[in-house]
């Protein structure tokens, strides 16, 4: 009985030395890589009324470059405008190449879904005017998810209708799209849920309007 | 003595179970694979698609093994007769090797599409491909060589007309594909990848190279 207490003990202390030593947090130096590749040359053609429509962007998982992460954090690239006004921000998955979606993941800006950006706030765009040489990349908060490369993900933002939407453009759409394609539907697409189908993308292979980067951090 | 024998014996097990927990690799892309909906092409009795595998596209990770996934998106049954992997210097039509790909442990596998262990979604379809993940291949793909994945396609077989195989409709993709007439898995080492075939568009079938 002795012997069992022992042993019983031993299997405790071994287990609890190896969560302790795999539950590391890791280093404060992680370095910034990308999950994909993003958009490279900025373009500005993403200029147009942009008040009541949803721009959708797929991450495909078939383009993930390896990178270990259990965050991502995704930048929206601006080149015009004073302000621009969100009503909703989600990252559907789905099946790799699929269009059904399996899941709806909020994403956020300071922690909401519906955020005002300050394009003339030298605190968010540090060189203003922004323009095509001098644009504004805003970090959205990190999204508390991997990403896998069996899976497809679909970025997509909802402009409010207002007049302040009528006058924002994104760094797109570049002639380096990277491994991004993007296109734009009239109306809030960020209410489908899961189960249900994504719309057709009648833009083919385009690169993004506002999604420039997809990092790990 | 006895105890402390049972006791390294019983650390030993724990550190190997969770040794091999901790290392179970999840599935890594190799290269950036076909991106975004696809479209079909039917009919391919007799034809071989070639897929090129540029080693300039390689993405930096580690692997022994290599994992190929073909897609199919009509028929019931696809027909294989043989499936090679040719390797060649970057940018070289002269193979250097010939590796057999298998699946199932054969290289000329009959695929039932209509099997829902298969493809899990039937009727498959442009919106519901069914990817087929072939045995893993023993080799470490390098930056300093190209690749080609061929696949035949049984000639004069009914199933093979009425099968589809997938079409990307992106263009972001690494990978590259031809196909031709006939079989082209006969080649040897030393031969050459055929001069005719242009790899300007993506491959039909061939849909990823991953880790697992």
């Amino acid at each position: 009985m002795k012997t069992f207490y022992n042993v019983a003990t031993l299997i405790l202390m071994v287990t609890v030395l190896a969560v302790s030593a795999f539950a590391q947090e890791p280093g404060p130096e992680t370095a910034l890589v990308n999950l994909t590749e993003g958009q490279g040359a900025i373009a500005s053609t993403g200029a147009q009324a942009w008040d009541g429509l949803s721009e959708f962007v797929l991450i495909p998982g078939a383009s993930l470059m390896g990178a270990s992460s259990t965050t991502t954090a995704l930048y929206l690239g601006f080149t015009g405008g004073s302000e621009a006004d969100i009503g909703n921000m989600v990252l559907y998955s789905t099946p790799r190449n699929g269009s059904t979606v399996v899941k709806v993941t909020k994403v956020l800006l300071g922690g909401s879904s519906s955020p005002s950006i300050n394009l003339t706030s030298t605190s968010v765009c540090p060189i203003q005017p922004i323009s095509a040489t001098n644009p504004c990349f805003v970090r959205l908060d990190t999204v508390k998810a991997a990403l896998s490369p069996l899976d497809d993900y679909y970025f997509t933002v909802y402009f409010t209708l207002d007049t302040n939407n009528e006058k924002i453009s994104g760094v797109g759409q570049s002639i380096a799209p990277g491994a991004l394609s993007g296109w734009m539907l009239y109306g809030d697409q960020t209410r489908i849920g899961v189960k249900g189908a994504l719309p057709t993308n009648e833009n083919s292979d385009q690169p993004p309007y506002f999604l420039a980067y997809i990092t790990n951090q | 003595m006895k105890t402390i024998f049972k006791i390294a014996t019983l650390t030993l097990m724990i550190f190997a179970v969770s040794g091999y927990g901790f290392s179970a690799a999840k599935a890594e892309n190799l290269e950036r694979g076909i991106i975004g909906p696809v479209g079909s092409n039917v009919s391919w009795s007799g034809y071989s698609v070639i897929a090129q595998v540029p080693g300039a596209g390689l993405i930096p990770v580690t692997s022994t093994t290599t994992v190929f996934y073909l897609g199919f998106t009509a028929g019931a049954q696809a027909d294989v007769s043989n499936m090679v992997l040719y390797t060649t210097a970057r940018g070289s039509s002269t193979i250097t090797a010939v590796t057999p790909i298998t699946l199932g442990n054969i290289s000329n596998p009959m695929i039932d599409l209509a099997s829902a262990t298969v493809c899990p979604v039937v009727e498959i379809s442009t919106f519901n491909p069914c990817i087929v993940r072939l045995d893993p291949t023993k080799i470490t793909l390098s930056a300093l060589s190209d690749y080609y994945l061929v696949v035949y396609f049984t000639a004069s077989d009914s199933n093979n007309n009425a099968i589809g195989l997938t079409a990307p409709q992106f263009q972001q993709s690494s990978l590259r594909g031809s196909y031709e007439s006939g079989d082209e898995t006969r080649l040897s080492v030393g031969g050459s990848i055929p001069s005719s075939l242009s790899f300007s568009n993506q491959p039909y079938c061939l849909m990823y190279v991953m880790t697992d």
